[in-house]
């Protein structure tokens, strides 16, 4: 159901200022999205002074030098910083993205830094992803073939491989799922773009014989058509893929199939 | 057992872009002009109550406030045929590059504006 206003134990309310110790003249405000499960208080933002002369350009290094020299406390994903894994995706000046990849100087003013939309938040920035995997699941997304011979490879034209391109560099960060309000609204239904993605790409696979399956499987009313080609997940994908084209794609296989 | 945990603010924290903008307005005028189209429907059937009713109505709409609704519902409807048409074409797969839809949703919102002064020059 369409929820506007957060619940009562979601209201986020005002942290705690951390002043600049460094003496930098250089100095940037990030506000930073906190909640502590231990103590059953509501979430806050907390405002940390980041002295920018000596910090790296991206804004996964801004929130390492805020565990490192400011508050050690601060929770969050990340890996391998380099926009591989997809692990710190997170919501960065009202748009989501990976830390590791988005420049701090492309932010205008305070940088504010949340969670990934509207998931359940397990500490700070840290979102609840097992729903979204559990729909990833649930597309079966591995190779089934009827051929019987599993010794041998099953060849692949060049053509039935550029059908793949746009679809398997997907790290399933979740950007883009999460960007997107009908899977906000209708996320335990609808199975959000960046499962829809992979859901086209096993479709399109030529070596793949379940096609026709798969793509019963996904015709649902809530499964795919809730999409209203808002745009969101597109302008969110942080390697620059563009679920709305794969899941109008579907309906288009779907509408002449 | 149930996740007490707190939801991640969404709506409230994530930036507009042209595209939603336009999804957004397309559905608010959607449901005003079903609305409007209502309200037109009761204006033509009072017409077979009679003068006096239909002169009621004819007042009402010669007021600015009821010229400001005519000008409006122009609008809306302008909003909503330019961008219907934008999500057909989506629907046969095209237009889907960032900068085509940024393209397409400005043109969408302009264009609406056009059309609504074309219609209120052509009507006047």
């Amino acid at each position: 159901m369409v929820q506007i206003n957060l619940p009562e134990n979601s209201k986020v309310q005002k942290g705690q200022y951390y002043k600049d110790t460094t003496g930098s003249k250089n100095i940037r405000k990030v506000n930073i999205y906190r909640w502590d499960p231990s103590t059953g208080q509501n979430p806050r933002v907390d405002t940390y002074e980041v002295d920018m002369d000596n910090c790296p350009s991206k804004v996964l290094d801004v929130l390492n030098k805020i565990k490192n020299e400011i508050d050690p406390s601060l929770a969050y994903r990340r890996s391998c910083a380099h926009g591989v894994c997809g692990s710190c995706a997170m919501n960065m000046d009202g748009k989501n993205g990976l830390a590791c990849t988005k420049p701090h100087s492309e932010i205008k003013g305070d940088i504010n830094i949340y969670p990934l939309p509207h998931l359940k938040v397990k500490k700070d920035l840290i979102g609840d992803l097992s729903g979204f995997f559990k729909q990833y699941e649930s597309i079966e997304p591995w190779l089934k073939t009827n051929t019987k011979v599993e010794t041998t490879e099953i060849i692949q034209s060049k053509k039935d491989r550029e059908k793949l391109d746009g679809a398997y560099e997907c790290i399933m960060c979740a950007c883009c799922s999460t960007s997107c309000p009908s899977y906000w609204w209708n996320g335990d239904k609808y199975l959000g773009p960046a499962v829809l993605l992979q859901a086209y790409r096993w479709i399109v696979d030529s070596r793949d014989d379940e096609r026709k399956e798969r793509l019963k499987k996904v015709a649902d009313e809530l499964k795919l058509y809730r999409c209203h080609t808002i745009m969101n997940c597109t302008n969110a994908c942080p390697k620059g893929l563009n679920p709305a084209k794969a899941i109008a794609e579907l309906k288009k296989m779907l509408a002449t199939s | 057992m149930e996740n007490n945990n707190p939801l991640s603010p969404h709506i409230q924290i994530y930036r507009w872009h042209i595209s939603s903008l336009v999804s957004i307005s397309h559905r608010i005028t959607g449901v005003i002009n079903i609305i409007a189209i209502t309200i037109i429907c009761v204006w033509v059937a009072s017409l077979l109550l009679g003068e006096t009713s239909y002169e009621f109505t004819k007042v009402f709409l010669q007021s600015i406030f009821g010229k400001f609704i005519i000008l409006g519902l122009t609008w809306s409807f302008s909003f909503q045929i330019l961008s219907e048409i934008r999500h057909l074409i989506m629907d046969l797969g095209y237009g889907f590059e960032l900068k085509t839809t940024k393209i397409t949703g400005l043109a969408v919102i302009i264009g609406s504006f056009i059309l609504t002064i074309l219609i209120y020059l052509l009507g006047k």
